[in-house]
This record gives C-alpha cells, structure tokens and sequence, in this order.
C-alpha cells in the first residue's frame, strides 16, 4: 500500500504543468509578429455593444499593419462605456447616443477632455412577419398606439383603435389579429433609442407623467437580436423593432414596415441604405466615437488608430460590419473636426 | 367453524401463489419506466450532440484548423477560438493551482482533524450552501474584489481577475467532494495505521490520502470541467466581447491583461447581427468547448480507474 503513495500527487502535478506549458503556449499565439514596428503601446476602447463591430473590425485592421500595439474594444453598453470614459480608464469610447449633459460635466470633474466623432448611422427597423399583408406602413402616431405607455394590455391590433383613432393615426383600423410584441429589453441601446425618438415627444404631448414614459412593459423582451427576429418570425401577426443590421441580415424570414411621421411631414419611407444615411428614414441614430484628448495628445498609438479609422478603409467597416455610411458631408465634418482637434461635444450639440 | 376455514384459506391462497405462473406485472412495468427515463435523457444528449456536430462539420470542413487558430474578429469568415482556448487553459491553470491545494487541504482539516464542534458543523453547512450560489454572484465578488480592489495586482479586467474568481467558485464544489472521498475511507484503515505506531500525519499521508484520491481526483476534474463552461462571472470580471490583441513581455505581463473564454466566445457570437457568426462559428466553438470538456472529464475517469480500489 505504501508503494502507491505519492503517485497520485505527481501525476497531479504534472497534469499541473501540462495545463501551465499549455496555456503560456497558447497565450503565445496573442502575440504579433515582432517585425521591428515602430507603434507599441496599447488602445483600450470600451462602449457601446452596438458600435463595438466597426471599432472591432478596424481594430483588427489596424493592428495587423502595426503588430507592436496591443487594442481591445469592449461593449458593455454606452452608459457603463462613458462611465469607464470619464474614469480614465479607456482610451476611446463608443457610444450610440451623443453624450449627455452630465456625462461630460463628470468627466470635467475628473480632468477628462475629448473630441467627438460621428463615424456611422444605425437605423431602427421596425418588423411584422411577411405573412401580415395587413399592414404595409405605420406612422409614429400609430407606433405610439400600439407599443407606447398607453398600449398596455391590447392583445388584438384592433384593440389599439379607438386610441390610434382618438389622436389621428393615419393607418387605422387595424387587423382583428393577435398583436404579438417581441422586442429588446431594458437594457438595450435600441430600446432607449426608439423610446427616445418615436415615443417621447407623444408622450409629452398627451402629458403621461415622465417616469411613465416608455414602452409598454407587456411584451416578450430579449436582449439577444437574433431571438426577437425569431419572435417576430414566429407568428404571421408579431410587431417589435431591432437594429437595421439585424435586419438586413434576416430579410428573408421578416418584413420591414414603411415608416412614416406624418406631424413633420415625413412620408412613409422603406428603410434602406439610402434612405437612412440621408436622413429621409425616420427612426436612425448616429454612431459615435469619443477620443481622450491626454491619449491622442501623448500616445502616437492612439492618434494614428483613429487616423486610420477615419480613412477610406476605417469608414469601409461600418458598411462591412452592416451599418449604413456617413453622407460624404457629414464625414468630412467628423474628418475636419478631428483634424482641428476641437474638445467637447462640438458635433452633436450643433 | 371459522378458524378451520380461515386456515384452509390462508394454506389455499399459499399453495395457489407458489402454483401460479409467475407474472410480476407492476415489477415489469416499473422496470420498462426507468428504462424510459434512461432513454429520454439519452435521446436529449444524442439530439443535441448530432444538432450542433452535424452544424460544426462543415465549418471545420471549410475552414479547416483556420477556426482553431484564428483570432476574434468582426468577420465570421476570419474569426477563430484560438484567444477562446488559451482563455480557458488559463482560467484551468488558475483552478489547479489555487483551488485544488486550498481545497483538498481545507477537505483534510474539515474531515479528519476537525473536532465535531458547532462551529465547525456551521461551517461545514457554509460550504455546502456556497456550493449552491448562483455563478454570477461569485463574478460579483469578482469583480468588487479582484477587479476593483486589487486593481492594481490583478491589472483590472484581467485574466488573473478571472481566473482566482474561478478558483473560488469551484472551491466549495472541490471541498464537499474531497470531504466525501475521505469519509469514504474505512475507519479500520486509520486504525491499522495507527495500531502499529504510526503518527496522524502518516496515516493521513500513506493510508487516507492514497485510498481517497480516485474520489478526489474526479470531484476535482469534475469541478474544472464547471470552470470551463460557466460564461457568467467571467462577463461580470470583464472578458472582452470585441476584437483584441495582447503583446505580453512575460507570464505576468499577460496574466494581467486581457482575455476572453469559450463559453464567452459562444455567447458573443450568437448575439452578432451577421449569420454567419451563428450559424458557422457558434456550432465550431461549441465543438471546441465539448472537446475541451470532454477531454478533463476522461482524465477524470481514467486517473479514477487507475486508482480505483475495492474494499
């Protein structure tokens, strides 16, 4: 019995070193090639996960021409990004909303200065099942009727009349089909966006109290995108909205609305490349970067990443990863005002 | 009267039972029952299995070992496991030598030097309650205390972050496993040793630890295979979801920097707008993964098997 003892505890402890020798060989195939790169040094970008692709995708670029840097790009989300942004502990921060007011006062407090950059637009596609030939186009008052504060509890589209009636909806009566929602949840930056740009100025007007102020909290919510196209996919008369990439990667199991807002005299409008990078389409966002002034002033790393993000090939990825092109002049605006190095949320607050 | 008859009775229902043909119906049904619910989880496994191999096959057909070795990346026709799986041997380098040292020792104390005390029962109950907490409130814990508070050793968001918060979620799993196998051990055993004069020491040593080690190294394998597959606590601790690139000088250098795992990997991808991220690359990395899995769990049986012992 003796005899065996110890056995056990050194075969232990080489499957130890196996693990170990393993993952430092592993950990190896991280490195770059050591071709004599002049840039070294590190980029670290954080921020939205709706951004995260393109500065992805450029990150890869970048670093395959210059080895020597070591990037990683993020995406918790544009508020927790802004938070590390203002912490100092990021370099870039991608956003899928301008900064907010106070946002830019706590990086203030905290020495935190930044040039703003506008790099893409995101579109809000609004879905149905191609089975629902119902309904072709839905205007913000009709958008409002079936998934704002007001809609709790409609199970039918028809049972959104009598609302869409009262404030004007053009495109009433609707179908006597079950309204089937699937949608993002709380915690997206699509959500916040269509709640901020379809169904906030309505609510004001028809005075819903401001905590009251967003969609109705009575429908199958996901924060995974593929699974609310297969929400929506799923029953011929479904509802619900996602990012245009989203969309333009699943046009053959879902139909996109027309949408219109009739009060700006924006007629219904398809949303396609096109429409949403000339603003024609109405639910879009812009896609932002925001650079660290002490990180471009000192680390040449950083400063020749968003030169290079900013170049044909850097403004090629956001088309790639499936997001719609600046016009020509609003990238020579982001173009210029990264050249004049101009601090604050210049672009945005325009 | 009545006595005479009940006794024929009870001789004839006797005699009647041992003539019969046997059928044993409720006996056969129960065993055809079990056998169902053998089938129907198998059925589970093997549907599953087929599902996602039959969808990694051409992956790997296409892209043959690209997928393994390629980089994350924002196009799916580029993208590969390879930052996933050094992640993940990482964060199992972590468990072997911070989980399973603490583990079986404190397993050792607990069981065979512990007085049965009521702070020692409590804690005993301690552990066993830690072993059921919800995997992400340890990437919580995580993140307060290795991200945050130790900032500054662990370098943040870290593969070191990751990896002792993963230690210390299998930790408790690692004990109650390790207690049982020691418990295991006939008492007779200690006895012996100590009847012909051995010490405490080197009874635990030459006899306890020896006949316990099949049980503590499956309990042990088994934990490593959970700290392969959990995805929550290391989102908590920060594993980075986009692209990155480490240039690390030295182990330390890379230990305090960046990281991402399979089940991560797994879970980003099947989040990307583009399909073939989760139609091509989610199967493949779950493939990895399985393998990866599979290959502890069969050390784990192997090393049982080669220490295994009857009483």
């Amino acid at each position: 019995m003796t005899r065996v003892t110890g056995k056990p505890l050194r075969l232990l402890l080489l499957g130890l070193v196996l693990v170990l020798v393993a993952a430092a060989c592993g950990g190896d195939d991280d490195n770059g090639d050591e071709g004599g790169e002049e840039l070294s040094g590190e980029i670290l970008i954080s921020g939205s996960s709706t951004v995260e692709p393109i500065s992805s995708l450029n990150a890869e670029k970048f670093q395959s021409e210059n080895s020597g840097v070591s990037i990683s790009v993020d995406g918790p989300g544009s508020s927790d990004g802004f938070e590390l942004f203002c912490n100092g502990e990021t370099d870039i921060s991608d956003a899928s909303r301008p900064i907010a007011e106070e946002e830019v006062e706590i990086c203030a407090d905290n020495g935190i200065e930044f040039v703003e950059l506008k790099v893409g637009i995101d579109g809000i596609t609004v879905l149905t099942s191609p089975e629902n030939g119902d309904v072709e186009c839905l205007d913000f008052l009709d958008l409002y009727a079936l998934l704002g504060p007001e809609s709790e509890g409609f199970g039918n589209w028809s049972d959104a009349n009598d609302l869409a009636g009262e404030m004007g909806a053009p495109n009433t009566p609707y179908p006597d089909v079950p309204l089937e929602v699937t949608a993002p949840g709380e915690e997206s930056g699509t959500y916040d966006s269509f709640i901020e740009i379809v169904l906030e100025g309505l609510a004001e007007e028809r005075e819903v109290p401001e905590d009251d102020i967003a969609t109705r909290p009575d429908y199958t919510a996901s924060a995974n995108d593929n699974v609310i196209i297969e929400g929506i996919s799923g029953s011929p008369s479904s509802l619900g909205w996602v990012g245009y990439a989203f969309f333009v990667n699943n046009s053959d199991v879902v139909k996109a609305l027309q949408i219109s807002n009739e009060a700006e005299g924006v007629d219904c409008t398809e949303a396609n490349d096109e429409t949403i990078s000339s603003g024609e389409y109405p639910i879009a966002r812009d896609l932002w970067i925001y650079i660290k002034e002490e990180s471009f002033e000192n680390k040449p790393e950083v400063e020749a990443f968003v030169d290079f993000y900013l170049g044909e090939e850097g403004f090629t990825s956001v088309n790639e990863v499936g997001y719609v092109d600046l016009a020509e002049e609003d990238k020579q605006i982001t173009v210029d005002n990264w050249e004049a190095g101009e601090l604050g949320p210049v672009i945005s607050q325009e | 009267m009545a006595t005479r008859a009940a006794e024929l009775t009870t001789s004839e229902i006797v005699q009647r039972a041992l003539r019969r043909k046997r059928i044993d119906l409720a006996g056969q049904i129960f065993q055809v029952l079990l056998l169902l619910a053998l089938l129907i989880s198998l059925l589970f496994l093997v549907v599953l299995l087929f599902d996602i191999v039959s969808k990694a096959i051409p992956t790997f057909q296409e892209r043959g070992a690209d997928v393994v070795t390629g980089t994350v990346s924002s196009l799916p026709e580029r993208a590969g496991v390879s930052q996933g799986i050094s992640g993940s041997l990482f964060l199992v380098a972590f468990v072997v030598v911070i989980a399973f040292p603490l583990g079986v020792g404190a397993a050792i104390y607990l069981e065979e030097y512990a007085a049965d005390t009521r702070l020692n029962r409590f804690i005993n109950t301690n552990v066993r309650n830690l072993a059921g907490v919800p995997s992400v409130v340890y990437g919580l814990l995580g993140l307060a205390l290795f991200v945050k508070l130790f900032g500054s050793f662990t370098g943040g968001r870290s593969v070191m972050s990751a990896g002792i918060t993963m230690a210390i979620l299998v930790l408790p799993i690692v004990i109650i496993t390790s207690a049982e196998a020691l418990r295991a051990v006939p008492n007779s055993i200690r006895e012996a040793g100590y009847g012909v004069g051995a010490t405490k020491w080197e009874v635990i040593r030459s006899h306890v630890l020896p006949n316990a080690a099949p049980g503590i190294l499956t309990g042990t394998v088994l934990s490593l295979s959970r700290a392969i597959g959990e995805t929550a606590p290391l989102l908590m601790v920060g594993a980075v979801s986009g692209f990155f690139a480490v240039n690390a000088e030295g182990l330390i250098d890379r230990l305090q920097s960046q990281f991402t795992a399979l089940p991560v990997l797994v879970y980003n991808w099947s989040r990307q707008p583009d399909p073939g991220f989760r139609q091509d690359l989610v199967p493949a990395a779950i493939v990895v993964l399985l393998v990866l899995t599979l290959s502890a769990n069969a050390i784990a049986i192997l090393l049982r098997n080669r220490y295994d012992r009857k009483w």
